[in-house]
């Protein structure tokens, strides 16, 4: 029940895209098309899970025994980067397809923030290694959610007759705001 | 405390390096260096008018053969020209470039309606509701659907017309696809003539319709009889006959619906 609390609250109540507004410059570049957010979204899923539990492991076994807490952002921008790559020779070589399908997206997502805030947040709230899995993957999915969402309704508009100076990023910003208070309402929800 | 920071993030540094070193040899695919090479000579603007995904893709299936050197469409004969000195085989002879061309005359003045149309200003929409309301029910829309998917910047709207650049246009044929009423279609670019109408209406109906329209006189197909030929109210022409003079048929069409093909 614990578990399923911390999942829910990542994925709907804290969304991290909608509530908490981090990652916001994927959310705008690649939703324009159905196709580019859910490959950026299956990125997002399988780096953010594998780069959090390095580096909680990382930061539990080697920076807290020799008390160097402060180096945590400069370790874990080389951890995640270096694993990015890591993955990308891995995947080339083994699973071409999953590879193809992620694409450009993949390489992309060493710079995107939501990754390292996932790492620092789960090391911040001080949850056990299970907990962090946990909660990696509703950031995730919450990520995913809303990016698949937003990317529906963005295909909707460029179709629609929108007054020329709302046309492109206005208009996209204004329908991001009505997403983020329709987020807003899950507050509460299963008491958290 | 300083000392051992140093010491963590650089056996770290070297940890992470030596890893990604080792992993490049380990996951190290072979690939054809004929692949980078023949990728080179093609335009690379990824249009996929060949039907490969991508110039890339296209690549690795001219090395695997699948593909001939003449199958870049957006290239034209230069690029199978390159190829096929780069494949060491023939190129083959009388590849003409090809150029979209538009089978519909009709400006935004000479088309008449039979209602307002308010809906969503685009052609595929206005396609489906009853003609965008217009008369004729094979011509243009007008809401440039065809210009707005060109990548090339071949196409500009004048008059409620696509009007082709042939210089930009490369075949690619993303605007045939695009027009919801298939009236662009791909024509050899030496070729000066064409007829501007799809309407397989009849004579009649097709007068009321339209004042550029095809009638289906038969006209063309007597002064240019090897060049024209009506079929199902519409005059067709043959595109591969460019050496014959048509101007008589020109001349003599009485909606004028028998263009010269400009830029």
């Amino acid at each position: 029940m614990e578990l399923f609390g911390i999942f829910f609250a990542a994925f709907l109540i804290n969304n991290i895209l909608l509530i908490r507004f981090i990652a916001l410059c994927s959310f705008f570049g690649v939703s324009t098309k159905i196709d580019t957010s859910i490959g950026m979204s299956l990125a997002v899923i399988f780096v953010m899970t594998i780069s959090s539990a390095v580096s909680w492991m990382i930061y539990n076994f080697l920076l807290t025994p020799f008390h160097l807490e402060f180096l945590r952002t400069a370790t874990f921008i080389l951890t995640i980067a270096a694993l990015v790559q890591l993955e990308e020779l891995y995947m080339k070589k083994m699973v071409p397809g999953l590879y193809r399908a992620m694409g450009i997206y993949l390489p992309l997502i060493t710079t995107n923030c939501a990754i390292l805030a996932v790492a620092f947040l789960a090391i911040d709230y001080r949850y056990s290694f299970v907990q962090a899995m946990v909660y990696s993957l509703g950031v995730s999915f919450g990520y995913s959610l809303a990016i698949v969402l937003f990317a529906y309704i963005r295909e909707r508009m460029a179709l629609a007759p929108i007054p020329k100076w709302f046309q492109g990023y206005p208009i996209a910003f204004i329908t991001a705001a009505l997403m983020s208070l329709a987020f807003l309402g899950f507050t509460g929800m299963f008491g958290l | 405390m300083i000392l051992t920071a140093i010491i963590v993030l650089g056996l770290m540094g070297f940890i992470f390096a030596g890893l990604l070193g080792y992993a490049a040899g380990y996951f190290k695919i072979e690939e054809d260096p004929r692949i980078a090479q023949a990728l080179a000579l093609l335009p690379g603007t990824n249009c996929g008018a060949c039907g490969s995904a991508g110039c890339r893709n296209f690549a690795e299936r001219l090395i695997k053969g699948e593909v001939p050197v003449t199958g870049c469409v957006s290239g034209g004969p230069d690029v199978a020209a390159a190829l096929a000195k780069f494949m060491g085989v023939e190129a083959l002879q009388g590849l003409c470039k090809m150029t979209a061309a538009v089978h519909c005359g009709a400006s935004e003045s000479q088309r008449r309606k039979k209602a307002n149309y308010s809906g969503v200003r685009t052609c595929a929409a206005a396609d489906l509701v009853d003609s965008g309301g217009l008369r004729c029910g094979y011509g243009c829309l007008g809401y440039g659907d065809c210009f707005l998917v060109c990548p090339f910047d071949a196409i500009r709207m004048k008059d409620g017309l696509p009007v082709i650049d042939h210089n930009k246009c490369t075949a690619c044929g993303k605007c045939v696809a695009a027009c919801p009423r298939q009236i662009i279609s791909l024509i050899p670019c030496d070729l000066g003539v064409l007829v501007a109408c799809s309407s397989h209406d009849t004579g009649a109906n097709t007068r009321k319709n339209c004042p550029v329209g095809c009638i289906a006189c038969k006209i063309c197909e007597r002064e240019a009889p090897n060049v024209f030929k009506v079929v199902d109210n519409l005059a067709v022409m043959d595109y591969s006959k460019t050496d014959i003079d048509c101007s008589a048929a020109i001349e003599k069409c009485p909606t004028k619906c028998i263009v010269i093909n400009k830029s």
